[in-house]
């Protein structure tokens, strides 16, 4: 891992499947920035995503992780980072302190650190009167953040997520913004992908819009701003995309 | 004809519409949900099969016109009440369906339908469920019947329906007793654990001579005595009610027909309020022990392999369907455990066969659940672990159970007979390992709950699985019988040459025809 490096360098990126679904795509997100990726449905942002975290293989195009090679050195890059889908990756019949004692043993955390970590985590995240059922009777909510307790149990600097807050009540959804907002502060990188614009405007430092598997703008939300000449996001996407 | 919407006919035609599109208008799940004249066709042909074959059948036990033969009535009762224990079963797989896995229950009892109506119309539909299959088996006996000159045969309909709705009403009480006792969760394995056991109870039954040879008496002298006791009980006796009442006296059949309706009358009356209640417990189901916070309790620090293997182990043993198929297995397995731990006389061939059918069939199961059911597979492809090194821990946790539970009886074997038992254990993890190949290569992934439904759009695969089981069952017969004979006949070495080509051979070209994603 280079200090020096991006946390995410993505270049000529591509891939398709009917009709290609990220076609050219470039795109570098610094340490400790929280991005959000915006764009319509089937712009790409979840294939893009999926070949982040490994899960896809692109048909072109190169992904550094943290100064890895995803391509070259995959579990090195995937050391350092993880991957929250909108559905939650989780076993109905694993008890919360099972998944986060399994999640540790994928990523080879041990005992010493990982269980201050699993126990700061259900706590902070009003779990821990919950550790002892199964998951298959929790809330979309309870999901959600067991899944991303398990997604920062081994301290990723960079962090993956689609479509987190989709689903959540307000208090569930502000312990996921508070959380994220913490692993910024903390240096860490969190990349999220979101329908709810409102939640780009307020957390993310830097905003990327996609369409038809290209970045047809990026930059602050001011920059989008002085882009467009609109005032809300709202606006600036609905502009960017055509659908005004 | 079109019932009034928001009616309980209406709601019946809506569960007969579901029961259509579920079952039978589309094999495959994925073609359009019209009439299926290919499949209709199917059924068509197997029904005019067994009407052929019940003519057959009809001919040799009826006879003449003349009073109905107390060996008929005889056997018409075992036969009904055999289809009672496998109708409960049924019935109560169905209840836990409908108490617990269908989604649309919210919608109902949201809508200004009496809860009494949805809960008459769903016990119907469980009762429709449980009885069709007896129907499509057993109604070409009344239809032949009725040509053969037994026209009161035709009372095989009602009684059928009768008895399915008793099952169905014991069922549906039964669920909804435990869900008060043990809780929402606990019912539900309980619940198929117990459908398990009803189907199987009557396999247990037919074993009784195993039972009797190993507290010493003879199973032949048993079953004679059996016979002769069930002969001498009067044709007009109550013990006999079903069998007449499928035969078609009129007086056992009331009877079925007013237990069967006070039955299903009752539990409508009594219990629609109870199965609310129970809905509601399910709803809200979120584990029944809540420990105080300061009792967590981790065992973190394991290497990867350990940490799959125990996720499997635990998602196993938490799995209602898979236990109860497991102790289903189980329960196959005792009559063998009777004959190895016999001892008048040396284990027989069959006992070593039987063990390697059994594990062949177990670590398919458990092959399936552990390798290509896996719930959070994007977890494991997002982790920096090494795929093989977790391949090869899913591998461990299919096996190890499998094994875990025939060591004793092999040890057993191999003590009493130490060359036969050796032959027994090599084709046990022969059968064993070969068969989670086969399944890790050739099978199709699905969810968890799809485990009976696995072989679905497999066919080649699920060619692989049995041939391969019946080559190494064939094996596990055949080699301690060749070690056996000073000189082995040609046709035994021949035989051991086709079954050892078939059960190495099968693996083989699993792999050749592996499916490539994996």
């Amino acid at each position: 891992m280079t200090l020096a490096s991006p946390s995410l360098l993505v270049t000529g990126l591509r891939k398709q499947f009917v009709r290609p679904a990220v076609d050219g795509l470039d795109l570098s997100v610094a340490r400790g920035e929280l991005y959000a990726l915006l764009g319509p449905n089937g712009a790409g942002k979840t294939t893009t995503l999926r070949m982040v975290a490994g899960l896809l293989a692109p048909d072109a195009g190169r992904i550094e992780v943290n100064g890895i090679d995803l391509a070259r050195d995959p579990a090195g890059a995937k050391r350092s980072m993880a991957y929250l889908p909108d559905d939650p990756l989780l076993y109905g019949k694993l008890k919360p302190t099972e998944y986060l004692e399994f999640v540790a043993g994928l990523w080879g955390v041990d005992g010493a650190t990982a269980e201050p970590r699993a126990r700061h985590l259900l706590d902070w995240l009003d779990l821990t009167k919950h550790a002892h059922e199964l998951t298959e009777g929790f809330s979309r909510g309870m999901k959600q953040k067991l899944a991303l307790a398990g997604a920062l149990i081994h301290e990723p600097q960079l962090l993956i997520l689609d479509e987190p807050l989709t689903g959540l009540d307000a208090g569930a959804s502000r312990q996921v913004k508070d959380l994220l907002l913490s692993h910024v502060a903390k240096g860490g990188t969190v990349i999220l992908t979101t329908h709810i614009l409102e939640v780009a405007e307020r957390l993310a430092q830097r905003i990327g819009i996609i369409q038809h598997g290209r970045l047809i703008a990026q930059g602050t939300l001011d920059q989008l701003r002085e882009e467009t000449a609109a005032h809300t996001l709202e606006d600036m996407f609905l502009q960017l995309t055509g659908q005004a | 004809m079109r019932a009034r919407p928001g009616s309980a006919l209406w709601l019946l035609q809506h569960e007969v519409r579901l029961f259509w599109y579920t079952t039978l208008s589309s094999p495959s799940g994925k073609a359009p949900r019209g009439f299926h004249w290919k499949l209709v066709a199917a059924w068509l042909g197997l029904w005019a099969l067994l009407h052929a074959g019940a003519w057959f059948v009809v001919g040799k036990l009826a006879g003449g016109n003349g009073d109905t033969p107390q060996q008929l009535v005889i056997a018409a009762s075992v036969l009904l009440v055999a289809s009672f224990l496998f109708m409960l079963s049924s019935a109560l797989k169905s209840s836990v369906e409908v108490l617990f896995d269908r989604g649309d229950m919210d919608l109902l009892l949201s809508s200004p339908l009496p809860s009494r109506s949805i809960f008459a119309v769903r016990l119907t539909g469980v009762i429709l469920g449980v009885a069709s299959i007896y129907l499509l088996f057993l109604a070409p006996l009344a239809h032949v019947g009725v040509m053969q000159g037994h026209p009161r045969w035709m009372a095989l309909y009602p009684v059928l329906l009768g008895m399915a709705t008793i099952a169905a009403a014991c069922a549906m009480l039964l669920t909804l007793a435990l869900v008060r006792w043990l809780g929402a969760r606990r019912t539900r394995v309980v619940a198929q654990v117990l459908g398990a056991l009803a189907g199987a109870l009557l396999f247990i039954l037919s074993q009784l001579p195993n039972l009797a040879v190993q507290s010493g008496e003879r199973g032949e002298g048993m079953l004679m005595r059996l016979a002769k006791s069930s002969a001498a009980i009067d044709a007009g006796s109550l013990v006999w009610l079903p069998g007449r009442a499928l035969l078609g006296d009129p007086l056992a059949a009331a009877i079925v027909g007013v237990v069967a309706l006070s039955a299903f009358v009752l539990t409508v009356m009594l219990t629609h309020r109870s199965f609310t209640r129970g809905l509601q417990l399910t709803a809200g189901v979120t584990g029944s022990h809540k420990r105080p916070a300061g009792a967590l309790r981790f065992r973190f620090g394991s290497d990867l392999a350990t940490s799959v293997i125990r996720k499997e182990w635990r998602l196993i043993l938490r799995d209602p369907q898979l236990i109860s198929q497991v102790l289903l297995q189980l329960l196959y397995l005792l009559p063998i455990l009777f004959v190895v731990f016999r001892k008048d006389d040396g284990p027989s061939l069959a006992v070593g066969a039987g063990l390697t059918l059994l594990c062949g069939s177990l670590s398919t199961s458990l092959a399936w659940i552990v390798l290509l059911a896996e719930e959070a597979p994007d977890l494991l492809q997002s982790a920096p672990a090494n795929a093989r090194t977790i391949r090869r821990a899913k591998l461990a946790a299919a096996i190890g159970p499998v094994l875990a539970l025939v060591c004793v009886p092999v040890l057993w074997l191999v003590w009493r007979a130490p060359l036969s038992g050796l032959l027994t254990a090599f084709t046990i993890c022969g059968v064993t390992f070969g068969a989670t190949l086969i399944v890790m290569w050739t099978g199709k992934p699905g969810e968890r709950s799809a485990l009976a439904r696995r072989g679905q759009g497999n066919g080649t695969g699920i060619l692989f699985e049995m041939s391969h089981l019946l080559g190494w069952g064939a094996l596990a017969f055949l080699l301690p019988y060749a070690a056996g004979q000073a000189q082995p006949g040609i046709g035994t070495v021949a035989g051991v040459g086709a079954a050892g080509a078939v059960a190495f051979g099968v693996p083989v070209l699993a792999w050749i025809f592996r499916r490539r994603t994996h």
